[in-house]
């Protein structure tokens, strides 16, 4: 927008006016001139202006008229009147008919109408970025509002489970199969905490300052691996890495992890139990400019209908099984804040593999 | 003599049908629960029933992914009316939003919307054994 040349619009019946405008200004504006406030309009209805200047004396109609008329249906530039004698009942009608921002005295005066289109063009762009701003705004308070719901859901319904076993317990005569309710409770709990800190990792992604340091890789995945090895939910999966870097990586290694750990986590979730020997293939090229991070699993794969809407905010793909539907947009997240890109390529029934490529970030 | 009640419940966590599942026949009013991780696979199974559809009473989850709650109803009211007839729906949630609960109260298909955890005799009053 701001690299836009500003665009004026000047109406004067009197064309040597025009032309001499023109002719002063052509290089600094994109200018468009007309003699009939009539095609004024029809021009108008093709072609967006930031500034119209209108002179006030013209047949037909005056210029406080013309504005007056314009308004309604183009409220967005911004109205300069050029007169040359101003009486001051005219004045008082330019400014409250038709809300005319400043007047330019004929004969004009370079400087004078610069400033005067300077001005009016910044009251333009003020308007419009504060529109810009708005729309933002709505549409932030929109996902905010989606977020709340999904998230009062993901926060109440592991303790609203917790809560029916125990009351399930609570009829039980026989001890011994308190430990069974004992480990549904131990899961429910488990999963209310995934969710805690997925949103916290969320929120550190999201408004977080970036920590730029030296990346090692190889150090990076074997701390994530520690975290994961003894979740019960492991089985007996087969994890692999193939980790190739050359030279200094720099990025952000708060996010990395995030990355690492979600992905690393959803082939521990969705392998595929029936097969005899579920694996997850981590690889990792890096040079100094750039790496590329494979993720391979041959788990239960994504449903070719899901595969473009797995990365968005709480959209949860499996029916059973399923998380909140966070983790992978905060992997989405994470990535386009470094700059990178995240696909995803799956077969149901025979795995799924994520590839993201990422730059290095210049300190 | 003591109605046969059968029971449906729909709910995508494993976790919930499992626990009410028990809860329900512990508490005694039913011998009788079939349980669906999703609303597509409960859809599925009573059209294939068809006129061997027992009476049944179904407790409907609502945030489910796929097919929800409200969506499941949505199908429901296309469903003929001889196997609507036998069938209750309640919804059981967690859920408290005020417009899952005026739009579940606004539904003619939907009995009442009962907070999770289940409270069995709070069910037996609203069905009025």
């Amino acid at each position: 927008m701001s690299d836009k040349a500003i665009t004026i619009l000047y109406i004067d019946d009197e064309e040597h006016n025009l032309h001499s405008f023109k002719a002063s200004f052509r290089k600094q504006y994109d200018i468009t001139i007309t003699s009939s406030v009539v095609e004024a309009e029809l021009i108008m209805e093709t072609k967006d202006f930031c500034i119209i200047l209108a002179d006030q004396r013209m047949p037909i109609m005056t210029g406080v008229q013309f504005f007056e008329k314009i308004r309604t249906k183009h409220p967005k530039p911004i109205r300069i009147l050029i007169t040359g004698h101003t009486d001051i009942g005219a004045a008082i009608d330019a400014i409250n008919k038709g809300e005319v921002f400043r007047f330019i005295d004929k004969p004009w005066d370079y400087k004078y109408v610069e400033t005067a289109i300077a001005h009016a063009y910044e009251i333009y762009k003020t308007r419009e970025d504060l529109k810009m701003r708005n729309i933002e705004l709505q549409k932030a308070n929109e996902e905010l509002d989606k977020f709340v719901y999904s998230a009062s859901h993901d926060l109440r319904a592991p303790l609203m489970s917790v809560l029916g076993i125990v009351n399930l317990a609570l009829l039980e005569e026989d001890v011994k199969s308190q430990n069974e309710y004992l480990e549904l409770i131990r899961q429910s709990v488990k999963k209310l905490d995934t969710f805690i800190i997925n949103i916290i990792d969320y929120y550190k992604n999201a408004r977080g300052v970036p920590v730029v340091t030296e990346i090692s890789f190889e150090e990076l995945v074997t701390e994530v691996q520690a975290t994961i090895q003894y979740l019960p939910e492991y089985g007996n999966l087969k994890m692999t890495t193939d980790i190739d870097q050359a030279g200094v990586f720099h990025s952000d290694v708060m996010k990395l992890r995030i990355i690492f750990n979600n992905l690393i986590n959803n082939a521990i979730k969705f392998q595929d139990k029936s097969k005899p020997e579920p694996f997850v293939h981590l690889t990792v090229k890096s040079t100094p400019s750039h790496a590329r991070i494979t993720i391979a699993d041959n788990g239960s794969g994504i449903k070719e209908s899901d595969l473009d809407k797995i990365f968005k905010m709480f959209y949860r793909a499996g029916a059973t099984n399923s998380g909140s539907g966070i983790g992978l947009y905060i992997v989405h997240e994470a990535i386009s804040k470094l700059g990178g890109e995240i696909s995803v390529t799956s077969k149901i029934g025979q795995g799924s593999t994520f590839e993201i490529n990422i730059p290095s970030i210049a300190k | 003599m003591k109605p046969l009640l059968n029971f449906y419940l729909i709910d995508d966590s494993t976790f919930d049908l499992f626990i009410y599942e028990k809860l329900l026949i512990k508490s005694g009013i039913t011998e009788n629960v079939k349980t669906f991780n999703s609303a597509r696979e409960a859809l599925k199974h009573i059209l294939s029933a068809g006129t061997d559809l027992p009476e049944v009473i179904i407790l409907l989850d609502l945030q489910m992914p796929d097919m929800n709650g409200f969506d499941f109803i949505e199908e429901y009211d296309h469903l003929p009316e001889y196997l609507r007839d036998k069938i209750r729906i309640f919804m059981l949630s967690s859920t408290i939003d005020t417009r899952d609960i005026e739009k579940a109260k606004a539904s003619p298909h939907i009995i009442d919307l009962l907070p999770k955890p289940l409270e069995v005799n709070f069910l037996r009053k609203k069905l009025s054994i």
